[in-house]
């Protein structure tokens, strides 16, 4: 049978999850799904659980004065995706991400926390440096996504942690790439997902950045890789492409379809690259 | 209210009803003491059972399984053979065969019984491809049987193949496969039993409710009319629910027989998924002589792979195999058709009944024929259309005008063919394909005479007239076709026509609601009896019953599989556009144009719609839909993994329908459920060949599939 | 197992839950409050058959526990259809041939009727976009699409 808490307050929820270690139910739209017994049972839980969907001081995006974007926890993917202010990986990714009322229900940090290889938002908030404060009876620390999802659904959470909001300080690029393989066009689970960036100044890269989702046991990026284009010059792309993507191919561990998941990728990126290198309009590339 | 002509825009008789959600489909159906029922199937392919030990039964809970079929009755349920045990005892032959059944009234406590029975095994290896079967790998799986072919057919046109392939200045090999297919209507299999009186009374989403009374009465050794089917609403069945009602039915009818309270038995969608029959897996192997560019002559090598028990699978292959020249007067022609028994979930009827599978091949070679030929693949296959009385392969004739030239005309001039098949080179990235199918209405040669005899009455109650017949609603539009049909006749107004769902016992036995026979054969029977009926409408209440009536001159002969096979032919043509994204292989379909002959519209809406959902389905088998077996477990569970087309997957549709009335159907209808299924699989697949520039042998084509096809070309 | 009692709005009146707040709110709707007309299609938020109008939003009852339901305004078809825009969509679906076999129609409906509250005039691709959710296996969505128009032209009177 199940034990199941309501918090009213986060304070509360903390409380909670100090004593009971309940999980934290926020959306549920992963957690009912692995829970579910059927037509007409009651989903079975193996620990006890805390419904936090109500609670308004996760909610919400705002953005601080030195430009950094908070999103509460339980924002759900609409709300990201409908919000001008979130940087356009992540915007894209949210608005590509399940069905219309799945958007409506699911939230980004029930994403996060759920740390599925295939999960949409983690990809972008990783390529973007994003962090996560965790929030305890004891306080709050912060993490980056990255060191936080350590694998196939699992995390860096400790058992009285709530997830509360994700921060994701300003970037500068002016190339952006963003593509997600679903299994259809619309309500689709990822396949393959990719998100690249680049900021280019007189002819140099001062920055590069890709991620790629549904591509190993979590997102996949690496900083060394992508500087071996940083600093360079965009007229040098054409001579360091191909060590670049062998680079990237390199970090890659896909264990389904992978020649199909590792040469998609490959033409992904050589594509932004391309694009780059011909000196294409800045913007999004698509 | 105006009388109703058969071309007036009407409204659906049902539309409203769901619309509002008021229409009641079984699963919601609460009945007073309903226990609820769960299955114990196998998890093995399979294996001995060594012993079944289920916890202890809570009060008020029971545990169903063979041994609960009295001594009267026989373990079997009588679909066409009566192989498929109603419980597996003593072995089981595939995953999610039935061992027994649960009943209680907690859902929960029903799950958890069925989670902590322990079931053990001795397990033997297994068949589970069409390859492991002609291998008869683990030895044969059906008793007395020294191989693993299940049914067998072959059929001959012409002249010896030996002389025909001596004189090819070419001849071209070609192997193609087609996978399983899932029906995914959107109502999962469901059925409610209880007693009424001395009989047994189902509540049940079905296609055909005479074959469930048929198929369990056997069970309990009762007279066929001691069970009495009900059928509910029923939401989408595509052959999915023609045979596969039965295997719900057998176990509740046992427990009922033990119980006495009525008990439902619902599947949640990952059952329905896992555990239910699919569209027949298929390898067809056809070796084609060409001499000066025509084709001369074809041998085909026709592989089903059938499950585990025959259920319709032999009726399946027949169809395959009547249907492996497509449209094109071969005049050589070798048939041969194997239904491989195997060790994975029975396959069944699904919308086209192993008609899809040869026509996508056939497509696929005559287009790679036109091909090496250098001609386009449409004039390439205009060239060898099927005539008015041109022979068809089982030496039968064709009855009807060929009107492939007109449609062909129609679609071509709308999505600009000739245009995009020159300029889009193949490899572009672009292509525009095409394919030509049709559809033998009804059953196989005489079947419906020989076997069905269907019947149909119509009762008049002062101004109102009732319909009564077996044929069910299951989406199609039936209820709406017989009501304009005999209110048309009749000249009047369409609600004055009842038509309530069946019930076995007060409805005559119209034969089952497949076969894209109910128009063209059922709908002919009420016509007949509107016309006796409106004769004699002064004579107060009365009713009219006919019983299907074989016209003269179309010999069939049903051991040799010779003569007439069809009556008539539902005919199309479809063309696909697309472009296919090299980066990632994924597909954007930019158009799709259809024309159909089909006799005559009874209802353009309704048949409109019956177009666009049989175009998209097919469309779903050739690029998404796939299902894949592992040992016996189908991989995709959820409607997340075997994924089916959305809002968003494909563009509005161009339609034509080309009138073509039919001697023998009602206002010169033909069936057309299942002809609007057989073709744009194929033409999706030719434009994407075209567009890539390699020639596929396979769906489905996920973009996965085309990146193998791109690397093993 | 603690019960819990969870009081919410559903179409338009104040009801009360008392039980396991992970208990689905499909099942509540359609076994304690006799709501059949939600139907279960797939039971992991993949089909849209059981869409309800949560908090003005769309959602999949299926995969929402009745925890989450607190205080929450929930619409059901049995709430919207004899609405004014409801009646206009429902009747717009049987005119316009959007239905088959039904099963997914009223969750169709639902998805419309939060369309159509939004936007007036939408494009097909929006059109399309707001029932991708919905899976319907009968009638590849045409007439559908086409119904919609014909509900959003009914109501604007054109």
């Amino acid at each position: 049978m199940n034990t199941c808490y309501i918090p009213e307050n986060l304070t509360e929820a903390l409380e909670i999850r100090r004593k009971t270690h309940a999980l934290p139910l926020a959306g549920g739209t992963d957690l009912m799904v692995q829970a579910k017994q059927g037509i007409g049972i009651n989903p079975v839980f193996k620990s006890p659980i805390m419904i936090i969907t109500g609670l308004d001081e996760l909610k919400g995006i705002r953005v601080e004065d030195d430009g950094t974007l908070v999103i509460g926890a339980l924002t759900t993917s609409a709300e990201i995706a409908a919000d001008e202010r979130v940087f356009y990986h992540i915007r894209t990714a949210a608005s590509q991400m399940g069905a219309i009322s799945l958007r409506n229900t699911a939230t980004i940090g029930g994403n996060i926390a759920n740390a599925s290889p295939k999960g949409d938002l983690p990809q972008p908030l990783i390529l973007l440096d994003a962090t996560l404060t965790l929030a305890s009876l004891d306080g709050e620390r912060e993490m980056k996504v990255d060191d936080f999802i350590t694998g196939a659904k699992k995390t860096a959470l400790n058992d009285d942690e709530i997830i509360k909001e994700i921060r994701v300080k300003p970037v500068e690029a002016n190339y952006l790439f963003y593509h997600k393989i679903g299994t259809r066009k619309a309500n689709a689970i990822s396949k393959l997902s990719l998100s690249a960036m680049a900021n280019v100044k007189d002819g140099l890269i001062l920055d590069f950045r890709a991620s790629s989702g549904a591509a190993g046991d979590k997102v996949k990026r690496k900083r060394e890789v992508e500087e071996m284009l940083i600093g360079k010059a965009v007229s040098d792309i054409p001579s360091l492409k191909d060590g670049f993507l062998t680079a990237w191919n390199g970090i890659l561990s896909p264990h389904a379809m992978p020649t199909y998941r590792r040469e998609s990728t490959k033409r992904m990126l050589s594509y932004f690259l391309d694009k780059i290198s011909e000196g294409a309009e800045l913007g999004i590339i698509s | 209210m105006a009388a109703t002509r058969i071309d007036d825009k009407i409204r659906r008789s049902d539309a409203l009803s769901k619309a509002r959600g008021e229409a009641k489909y079984v699963s919601d159906l609460f009945f007073d003491g309903m226990l609820y029922a769960m299955m114990l199937r196998s998890t093995e392919a399979r294996a001995d059972i060594i012993s079944i030990t289920p916890p202890t039964l809570p009060d008020g809970y029971y545990f169903i399984t063979a041994d609960d079929i009295p001594p009267e009755g026989k373990n079997g349920l009588h679909m066409i053979a009566e192989d498929w045990r109603c419980f597996a005892k003593g072995d089981v032959r595939f995953v999610g065969e039935t061992i027994g059944l649960f009943v209680g009234p907690s859902r929960a406590v029903l799950k958890s019984l069925v989670d902590n029975t322990k079931v053990e095994y001795s397990v033997k290896e297994g068949a589970y491809s069409i390859d492991d079967a002609i291998a008869i790998k683990g030895g044969p799986i059906v008793e007395g049987k020294e191989d693993d072919v299940m049914c067998q057919l072959y059929c001959e046109k012409g002249r010896d193949m030996e002389s025909v392939f001596k004189e090819a200045d070419e001849i071209l090999t070609e192997t193609f496969e087609t996978g399983f297919q899932e029906h995914v209507h959107l109502e999962t299999n469901g059925a409610v039993v209880m007693e009424e009186g001395e009989n047994y009374v189902f509540y049940i989403s079905c296609q055909c409710p005479f074959y469930v009374r048929k198929s369990v009465a056997g069970l309990l050794g009762i007279p066929v009319e001691r069970v009495i089917v009900r059928q509910t609403t029923t939401g989408g069945a595509f052959g999915g629910k023609e045979h596969f009602p039965d295997v719900l039915a057998g176990p509740l009818l046992v427990a009922e027989h033990k119980i006495h309270k009525p008990i439902k038995l619902i599947f949640d969608r990952e059952e329905d998924m896992e555990f239910s029959v699919k569209r027949h897996p298929s390898k067809i192997i056809y070796k084609s002589a060409i001499k000066d560019g025509k084709l001369i002559g074809t041998k085909g090598d026709i592989y089903y792979n059938c499950g585990a028990y025959l259920s319709a699978s032999f009726v399946v292959l027949q169809r395959g195999v009547f249907h492996a020249n497509g449209v094109y007067d071969i005049p050589n022609t070798y048939l041969t058709g194997y239904g491989m028994a195997t060790n994975t979930f029975p396959s069944d009827a699904f919308r086209g009944f192993g008609a899809p599978q040869t026509l996508f091949a056939i497509e696929m070679h005559m287009s790679h024929i036109a091909r090496r030929l250098g001609i386009d693949p449409a004039d390439f296959k205009k060239s060898m259309f099927l005539k008015k009385g041109g022979e068809t392969v089982t030496n039968g004739h064709v009855v009807e005008e060929v009107m492939l030239n007109e449609m062909f005309d129609n679609i071509a001039k709308e999505s600009d063919y000739y245009r995009k098949s020159r300029e889009y080179g193949y490899g572009s990235g672009r292509g525009i394909g095409v394919s030509f199918y049709n559809h033998g209405g009804a059953f196989t040669g005489n079947g419906e005479q020989a076997i069905i005899k269907a019947h149909a009455r119509l009762r008049k109650e002062g101004e109102r007239v009732i319909i009564e017949v077996g044929s069910t609603e299951m989406g199609q539009g039936f209820q709406t076709i017989l009501r304009k049909i005999a209110a048309a006749v009749l000249e009047i107004p369409i609600e004055n026509v009842d038509y309530p769902n069946p019930d076995t016992s007060c409805v005559p036995d119209s034969g089952p609601t497949a076969a894209s026979r109910s128009t063209m054969i059922v709908g002919r029977l009420i016509e007949r009896c509107a016309q006796e009926m409106k004769e004699r409408w002064g004579e107060g209440d009365f009713t009219v019953e006919k019983e299907y009536e074989h016209p003269d001159g179309f010999p069939w002969d049903q051991s040799t599989f010779r003569g007439d096979a069809y009556l008539g032919y539902g005919w199309g043509a479809a063309i696909v556009e697309l472009e296919i994204d090299r980066r990632t292989n994924e597909v954007v379909v930019k158009g799709i144009w259809s024309s159909h002959e089909i006799g005559k519209a009874i209802d353009e809406l309704i048949v409109h719609g019956q177009i666009n959902g049989g175009v998209i389905q097919s469309l779903g088998y050739a690029s998404m839909e796939k299902m894949e077996n592992r040992n016996g477990h189908f991989k995709q569970t959820s409607m997340s993994d075997y994924v089916i087309p959305t809002s968003m997957d494909f563009p509005e549709q161009y339609y034509h329908i080309q009138e073509n009335p039919y001697e023998f159907g009602p206002f010169g209808a033909k069936g057309m459920g299942e002809l609007v299924f057989n073709g744009a699989d194929a033409a999706y697949v030719d434009a994407l060949e075209r567009a890539i520039g390699k020639e596929v042998y396979k769906i489905p084509l996920p973009p996965e599939d085309i990146e193998e096809a791109l690397r093993n070309a | 197992m603690l019960d819990k009692k969870i009081t919410f709005t559903l179409n338009g009146k104040k009801v009360e839950f008392i039980g396991d707040p992970l208990r689905r709110l499909i099942d509540t709707l359609r076994e304690d409050f006799g709501l059949t007309g939600v139907k279960e299609g797939c039971g992991e938020g993949e089909c849209g058959a059981c869409s309800v109008i949560k908090d003005g939003k769309l959602v999949t009852s299926c995969i929402i526990p009745m925890g989450a339901v607190y205080g929450a305004d929930i619409w059901t078809i049995e709430g919207i259809r004899d609405t004014e825009l409801g009646s206009t969509i429902v009747e717009a679906f049987a005119d316009g041939g959007a239905v088959q076999c039904g099963f997914c129609i009223p969750g169709m409906v639902l998805a419309s009727y939060v369309l159509l509250k939004e936007k007036s005039d939408p494009s097909e691709e929006e059109i399309r976009q707001a029932i991708s959710g919905n899976i319907c296996r009968c009638t590849g969505y045409d007439l559908i699409v086409k119904s919609i128009r014909l509900a959003d032209e009914r109501r604007r009177g054109v």
